[in-house]
């Protein structure tokens, strides 16, 4: 009698938690969702809804600013992201394994970027480059934005590093294994979920970044987001929109192919064991 | 999340196909600015102010790049000119407002006008530093308002901190955009230097600051019936107008005494420019009057070229957000010195509120 | 001998793994904020351009009431969006830390893909959406419930729904770390041992996942502290925060000196934040994912 009555209150719960997170993601997708919606709207800026047009799309294919600018983004994205789990990983191996002087410095240092609002280590970086004389331009961007991801990344990565790794290491080094080979065959893959919750992180801090893009920004070329706040004082043009949805449908048909690949791989492996 | 890596890797490569695609027209005019003629031309103006086609057709009929860059605040011009901007820009685009401080701190070069012979089509009597600058669009900044639904009838600047308006306002914002309306509803000089003046405005703007529904997109909040009154720029409400068609009931104050802000947009070529030769052809193109009527269809601003003015649309010609008769009653924004720091003071001190 | 073998074996190392992300900090960290300070003890001239000679202005500026009351505004409505935050994103971590760990992740992923759109973008959709003519009021109207729209738009309610929007995912990915590491069987012995699930949750779960409530609290209190795109766009530029004002004085306003004593004086009052705070939970590490 007792456990259906547990079993019951648990299923309850579980509806209760599905309700609530339905919820939750509806109100972080109601906006992507009315901003796809707008992408057909015939207006020339999103002001109210005011019938239905294809012609954003094709403005978009013609107008190779917009597109330029979301690749821009992309590429900035993927080096930032590359760079900070890179230098964040074995930073954080580093930081966690050796004890050197000043390491409670850059223990220390490593969460400036995260306790400091973003303005304001925008605009010191933008003073020492001047002052130095480094051209603004993807360059300066990438430096910002590592800034900012590669304590996320650390602190993501480091958090997953557990004490029982060493002894697995030093017994690769005692079998005579390397250095670059133990840290490939044995650590890397014990920190590997930490290694991609970072790469997750940096890349979604670094497509999004307004602040940072707009300060060091240089005469070529912008970011998407730096391009879509100068639109802001008129109004946003809905190509950005036809822009966005597109990139939420290849975000969708990648994982629908990343998925479909996979399970080829399996059923060929499969065939084949 | 162990999926992350691959699906950015696929994502990557799907977007580059898809980029591809759209890059063919861009061409690969890009890096080189050697002696002859320049082959890339950089820009820094605001974003939504001068139509795509002319560039393009700028580009073609040179066989150059121009890159178009955007600021989101005329402090960013400033910031850029002052930071050594000639190092990336050949022509950024700022306001009379600033000119003078400009020329004193030796930030842009004198234009061989020799060059620019369509400059000849500008009304002189708007020209600022004449050597200095070209004047692309100006504008004024003046009242419009929805007739059937604001309760008051405006026609002062006074009119504005009535409390039957409260939430009804969109506004342009800046320091020196709000105080100047409070001084002059006040009885003072625009450009007044006197604190004492200058708190008073406060006060007055403490009242219009109960009004404002929103600073900004004045035309988005007056077509979507957000705001019912809006300080705002004669093109912008253009597009307000247009858009609402026949249905249009937005007004122009009818303003009887109070002079309105007219200010221009003005390209300056930054010391150090490298792409001089080029700037001074693409300033010829824009001051030629049947090139900038073409511009004018796209955005509709107050525009100081009179051959232009003359050239262009009926529709620009009879536009009804510049059909208003005290057009001569202006005032403009002055550079008015060390006193900057009294109004940024007090402008904080509005919006911080209580 | 000896002494370049523990070169060999220690310090080289050390220096190839921390020495990357050491450097990294010294140079785009610890010397562009010590310019930051550097600057703050100059001053301004006329035309917005930082005059190098030492004068204390700007922290005397700093006295007047004006940015005590931004100050205080501003950490108020951080402190407020990080508390809902916590609220409305702890049973949500729990839900999805419960979840088999395939599913778990794509839930996760679910949660920040809207955010490799555009924000920005995202802010604009609730004022499409809430303004006076858009979709909600007409919806009220149709159907009854009211007779004049109602204005949604540029209230304090809909700047703290953008607010919450944009920060919930740094919420709950801490949470949901921490929550995701209890292990199952230490809250099937406590209530084998007859705890009721509310002591339960309240002497064992909660206490165990603080390390991570203290990274959420961290990564949502501070970035809402100086973001200005939100209170811009949602709340029509009414009111400044102090991330709006620190903006003002790198760009608008031009009075970098005034700028950067802001920033120190908001990196002081937040390092003095977590400062106490550590000291009191007696926490070492922040996890973050």
């Amino acid at each position: 009698m007792r456990v259906s009555k547990i079993q019951k209150r648990k299923r309850w719960q579980g509806l209760v938690g599905t309700i609530y997170s339905v919820a939750i993601y509806t109100i972080l997708y109601i906006p992507v969702l009315v901003m796809m919606i707008f992408s057909f709207n015939n207006q020339r800026y999103n002001y109210y809804w005011n019938g239905f047009t294809t012609q954003w799309y094709t403005k978009l294919f013609t107008n190779s600013a917009v597109i330029d600018s979301l690749w821009y983004s992309v590429i900035i994205a993927v080096l930032a992201t590359v760079i900070s789990v890179t230098i964040g990983t074995i930073g954080a191996l580093g930081l966690k394994k050796y004890e050197f002087k000043g390491r409670k410095f850059v223990n220390n240092m490593l969460y400036i970027p995260i306790i400091v609002p973003e303005i304001v280590l925008a605009v010191a970086l933008l003073i020492i480059f001047m002052k130095v004389g480094f051209a603004l331009g993807m360059g300066s961007i990438l430096i910002g934005h590592c800034t900012f991801c590669i304590p996320y990344a650390l602190v993501t990565i480091k958090g997953r590093i557990s004490g029982d790794g060493y002894s697995l290491e030093e017994a690769s080094l005692d079998l005579g294994a390397n250095r670059i080979q133990t840290f490939i065959n044995i650590t890397l893959p014990s920190i590997m979920p930490g290694v991609m919750s970072a790469a997750f992180l940096s890349f979604t801090l670094s497509i999004d970044d307004i602040v940072m893009s707009n300060m060091l920004a240089g005469s070529k070329s912008s970011t998407l987001p730096v391009l879509i706040l100068s639109m802001n004082k008129s109004g946003i043009t809905p190509d950005i929109n036809a822009l966005t949805t597109i990139m939420i449908l290849v975000i969708v048909i990648s994982m629908v192919l990343n998925k479909a690949i996979k399970n080829m791989l399996k059923k060929t492996k499969n065939t084949e064991g | 999340m162990k999926k992350t890596i691959s699906i950015l890797l696929t994502m990557v490569l799907i977007m580059g196909i898809f980029t591809g695609c759209a890059d063919k027209n861009t061409g690969s005019g890009s890096d080189s600015g050697k002696s002859g003629s320049s082959k890339e031309l950089n820009i820094y103006m605001w974003q939504q102010y001068i139509s795509d086609d002319l560039i393009a057709k700028f580009e073609e009929e040179n066989n150059v790049k121009v890159n178009l860059s955007y600021m989101s605040d005329n402090a960013d011009a400033i910031t850029k000119l002052t930071a050594g901007g000639g190092q990336e820009y050949d022509l950024i685009m700022t306001s009379d407002a600033y000119m003078e401080s400009l020329i004193k701190g030796d930030y842009i070069e004198k234009i061989n006008f020799k060059n620019i012979p369509n400059a000849s089509n500008i009304n002189e009597s708007y020209w600022t530093a004449k050597e200095y600058c070209v004047p692309y669009l100006m504008n004024y900044v003046y009242i419009i308002y929805n007739k059937d639904k604001s309760p008051v009838e405006i026609k002062s600047y006074n009119d504005l901190i009535d409390p039957a308006l409260k939430g009804q306002i969109a506004s342009i914002d800046g320091a020196r955009n709000l105080f100047p309306i409070a001084l002059i509803a006040l009885g003072y000089d625009p450009n007044s230097t006197k604190e004492s003046e200058i708190a008073e405005a406060y006060e007055w703007l403490t009242k219009y600051n109960e009004n404002i529904v929103a600073y900004g997109n004045a035309e988005q909040n007056l077509v979507n019936g957000t705001a019912s009154v809006a300080l705002t720029f004669d093109g912008n409400a253009s597009w307000a107008m247009s858009e609402l068609g026949e249905k249009n009931n937005l007004v122009i104050a009818d303003f009887e005494k109070d002079p309105v802000q007219l200010g221009f947009d003005l390209y300056v070529i930054p010391k150090g420019a490298k792409h001089v030769d080029l700037a001074e052809k693409f300033l010829n193109y824009i001051t030629d009057p049947q090139i900038m009527a073409k511009n004018l269809v796209e955005y509709p601003y107050s525009c100081p070229n009179d051959a232009a003015v003359e050239a262009a649309s009926d529709a620009y010609k009879n536009d009804p957000a510049r059909d208003f008769d005290y057009k001569k009653n202006v005032f403009f924004q002055e550079d008015v010195g060390e006193a900057i720091t009294i109004y940024n003071d007090y402008y904080q001190k509005l919006k911080v509120g209580k | 001998m000896n002494r370049k073998n523990k070169f060999k074996r220690k310090t080289l190392p050390a220096l190839a793994m921390a020495g990357p992300v050491s450097l990294w900090m010294i140079l785009f960290v610890t010397l562009p904020m010590l310019y930051i300070i550097y600057i703050s003890f100059m001053s301004r001239g006329v035309f917005g351009d930082v005059v190098y000679n030492f004068s204390w202005d700007s922290y005397k500026t700093l006295l007047d009431t004006t940015y005590y009351k931004v100050i205080v505004k501003s950490i108020r409505a951080a402190a407020i969006t990080t508390v809902l935050c916590l609220i409305i994103g702890y049973p949500f971590a729990y839900y999805i830390a419960k979840k088999p760990k395939e599913v778990a992740s794509k839930l996760i992923m679910l949660i920040m893909i809207p955010f490799w759109t555009n924000s920005l973008m995202r802010l604009n959709s609730w004022l499409l959406l809430f303004q006076t003519s858009g979709p909600i009021n007409r919806f009220l109207q149709n159907t009854g419930f009211i007779d004049a729209p109602i204005n949604f738009v540029y209230t304090d309610g809909l700047v703290m729904l953008g607010l919450i929007t944009s920060m919930l995912p740094f919420a709950v990915l801490p949470m949901y770390s921490s929550i995701e590491k209890l292990s199952k069987s230490l809250l099937e012995a406590s209530a084998d041992l007859g705890a009721s699930r509310r002591t339960t949750f309240l002497r064992i779960t909660l206490p165990l996942t603080f390390p991570g409530i203290f990274s959420s609290i961290i990564l949502v209190f501070i970035p809402s502290l100086g973001i200005y795109t939100v209170t811009d766009m949602l709340g029509g530029g009414k009111v400044l925060y102090i991330g709006n004002i620190i903006k003002n004085q790198f760009g608008a306003i031009r009075n970098w000196p005034l700028g950067a004593a802001l920033s120190v004086l908001l990196i002081v009052i937040t390092g003095l934040l977590i400062f106490i705070y550590t000291r009191f939970a007696k926490i070492e590490d922040m996890e973050v994912l």
